[in-house]
């Protein structure tokens, strides 16, 4: 129940909300949905099947060339709703993920990876040269048709129709993995041998899983297109792929929804930063290391987590060692974007030219709003302070909220040993 | 027959080129069984390590230095980072690995920006080998290869001929009885990795010299050598010389040739079926050379998973 309340509340605000924002921001939530809902797709192989591939872009493109030629077709006069174009994204996306996944699911572990990398490429290196499919390398465009008084023609009609997708979408997988063949591959990541003791055919279900998942790609593939209006061979890109690696780990691909919360992250990390800073994929790549090391549950991971145990949560004794980690995680990242920023600073074009026309000493420069001396003890100092500072207290809140949670498992531990009452939770 | 002697020797020089990365990575890959997706970023920091340090004190002593402070950062990447993450399973490893990759790639563009730098050869290295068909073949190719050549060799000679070279086959094949007798294992793991990365450190210093050297050119190579191990076995050293060559011969051949499917049609009459038909039909081998290995790793990966030499699966 409180779930669902949970979700009607989101669900209200991003119905209610978007309307009164900028064509900026709007935008940006399209690319959250998409980027939401092909995470998604991603984690259901991961998360569910435990097949970590790395060349997801290939039936998110698939999907997006789809949806154009079909656009296309509209456009010259076929009678096909506009609203259901991603349904071809679909189509597209579960052929190719057919046949991709019959292939790459005959391996597992690092092999599997390694065959999704190769097809992803394959595409990648191909599609430039197929004009027909393709669009060669300046890639296909087409234009949104009107369908039953809706013009298409503003952002939030896109907004909603996306909004509407990804739901469906997210729903149906989700309730997908709650059915019994949901369930299989939850089997089939923990012990596959058994599955197949069991009577099962485990590579036919890995087979439908990738189906399914590079199925629910290829509509946010579809999606995207009908957004942007076109798509190029860039789509299959490493890149694309490696994306949706970071977002659904940083989100955490153990709970369900988690990547969503590491695809909204990174989208709007990057709407927000990436006019600030070149730096931003940087802090991306180290935010993803972090997460990787210390919390490899991700985002939803830790939520998750606290929401299980809330009823032992004693707040008042953790809230303390929590802002303290705050401050200490604040401390830290002010240091450590204060480096990258100088050092962006320092090495960059703008900057060498002006140390040129100083003659080779070295001149004052500006960021945050402040002149800085680069040779100056303070201009280093601080850094060192911040991150110092931070670290230490960092390491001293992870002790205490450490023994918060060690005391915590040890009584858990022994509510285990004790014999539950019939009918407890089983 | 210019252009086949003339694409044989490119060939072979670029085959050499790609072993030196990939008998780090495939080494790696058979000790510990980890994929290091970082491992091409390696051979980048190689060759902007020696880009910065041969701009100061020359380009012999940044050949010597890159690949010392890579297999230092190769070590320290195995002993403080892999660690915290080998509980949760090979998949984080990798991840992790995959994370390094980004964030070595930004570091660099942070420090030396989005463009190719200037690293060259010095001057007393350019001059050409010898002429052939009218035109000067460069000794740096030469060069390429006999580092690499030099490097195989000392390898080779320690794994097979060494005690530490027993010893570290022994923790390969089977670490937990290696580490009973009495073995610093985790020590070897380290210095294991920091050797598969200094090797690439040295190739990107001596190749960034040849070749550009940008902030792509990790990524480039690295999908390359992936094809290479695959093709080769994971974990097999002769494999993936034997496939590097196969990569490096095919890469400098297929550049040249005009061959296309439709072609092959043409041989049994079908040529003008086929080139009607068009797409994947008229596509000549030049333009999708970038394609094949992907195609021939693909296929290994799908009939011979443990590669041309590899033992295991």
């Amino acid at each position: 129940m409180r779930n669902i309340s949970i979700l009607v509340a989101i669900l209200a605000l991003a119905i209610a909300v978007p309307p009164f924002l900028g064509i900026a921001w709007q935008n940006a939530l399209v690319n959250v949905l998409i980027a939401s809902l092909f995470a998604l797709a991603f984690n259901l192989l991961i998360g569910q099947a435990g097949l970590l591939s790395f060349g997801h872009a290939a039936y998110f493109g698939i999907g997006a060339f789809a949806a154009l030629h079909l656009m296309i077709a509209i456009e010259d006069g076929l009678a096909f709703p506009t609203p259901l174009v991603p349904l071809a994204g679909a189509a597209a996306g579960l052929l190719v993920g057919i046949v991709a996944g019959y292939f790459a699911t005959m391996r597992s572990g690092v092999y599997f990876a390694l065959v999704t990398l190769a097809i992803a490429e394959l595409f990648h290196s191909l599609a430039p040269h197929l004009q027909g499919l393709f669009g060669g390398e300046s890639g296909v465009s087409s234009m949104r048709m009107p369908w039953q008084g809706i013009i298409f023609g503003s952002l939030i009609e896109v907004y909603y129709l996306t909004l509407g997708w990804v739901l469906t979408c997210g729903l149906a997988l989700w309730a997908y993995t709650r059915t019994p063949f949901g369930r299989l591959t939850l089997a089939l990541r923990d012990n596959e041998q058994r599955v197949q003791f069991l009577g099962y055919n485990a590579h036919a279900a890995k087979v439908i899983v990738f189906a399914v998942s590079a199925m629910a790609s290829g509509v946010a593939g579809a999606l995207l297109a009908i957004s942007n209006e076109t798509a190029n061979y860039s789509l299959f890109a490493t890149d694309v792929s490696a994306q949706v690696v970071l977002q659904t780990f940083v989100g955490g691909s153990t709970v369900f929804f988690g990547p969503v919360f590491g695809a909204a992250a990174f989208t709007l990390f990057a709407f927000l930063v990436s006019d600030l800073t070149r730096s931003w994929v940087f802090y991306q790549g180290l935010i993803f290391v972090l997460v990787m090391l210390y919390a490899p549950t991700g985002i939803g991971g830790v939520i998750a987590y606290h929401a299980r145990h809330r009823r032992q949560l004693d707040w008042s004794r953790l809230a303390g060692p929590y802002a303290l980690a705050l401050v200490g995680g604040l401390l830290v990242a002010a240091g450590v974007v204060y480096l990258t920023e100088t050092v962006a600073v320092l090495f960059g074009e703008g900057y060498a030219v002006r140390m040129r026309d100083a003659g080779g000493s070295l001149p004052r420069y500006d960021l945050f709003g402040v002149s800085w001396d680069p040779a100056g003890i303070l201009t280093w100092l601080l850094p060192l302070i911040l991150i110092g500072a931070g670290g230490a207290v960092l390491v001293r809140a992870r002790r205490s909220i450490a023994g918060f949670w060690n005391r915590m498992g040890r009584t858990e531990a022994l509510a285990a040993a004790t014999p539950e009452p019939a009918g407890g939770t089983a | 027959m210019e252009f086949a002697i003339i694409s044989a020797l490119n060939g072979v020089t670029y085959g050499l080129l790609l072993f030196m990365v990939s008998a780090g990575l495939t080494l790696i890959f058979g000790m510990m069984g980890v994929l290091n997706f970082a491992h091409a970023s390696f051979y980048m920091l190689g060759a902007y390590v020696a880009y910065a340090v041969s701009s100061i004190f020359g380009f012999w002593t940044g050949l010597v230095v890159a690949p010392i402070v890579v297999g230092l950062v190769g070590m320290a990447v195995e002993r403080f980072l892999l660690p915290r993450v080998h509980a949760h399973g090979h998949a984080h490893e990798l991840l992790l690995t995959f994370g390094l990759a980004l964030i070595i790639e930004e570091l660099i563009k942070l420090f030396f920006g989005d463009f190719p730098v200037d690293y060259q050869m010095p001057a007393d290295l350019r001059f050409s080998a010898f002429s052939i068909f009218g035109s000067d073949y460069p000794f740096y190719r030469l060069f390429i290869g006999g580092v690499a050549v030099v490097m195989f060799a000392v390898l080779w000679l320690l794994l097979t001929r060494t005690r530490t070279g027993i010893v570290v086959r022994a923790a390969e094949r089977l670490p937990a009885m290696a580490e009973a007798l009495g073995h610093n294992i985790p020590m070897v793991f380290m210095f294991v990795f920091g050797t598969g990365a200094a090797l690439a450190g040295l190739a990107g210093a001596v190749a960034g010299a040849f070749y550009p050297t940008n902030p792509n050119m990790g990524l480039e190579l690295g999908v390359i050598v992936f094809v290479v191990v695959v093709v080769g076995g994971l974990g097999s050293l002769k494999g993936s010389l034997l496939a590097s060559l196969l990569i490096g011969l095919f890469s400098s051949f297929a550049v040249g040739l005009d061959w296309s499917l439709a072609g092959l049609f043409g041989l049994v009459g079908l040529g003008d079926w086929a080139r009607s038909l068009g797409g994947l039909m008229t596509l000549k081998l030049s333009s999708v050379s970038a394609t094949i290995p992907f195609a021939l790793m693909l296929i290994v990966l799908l009939v011979r998973p443990a590669g041309l030499m590899g033992e295991r699966n």
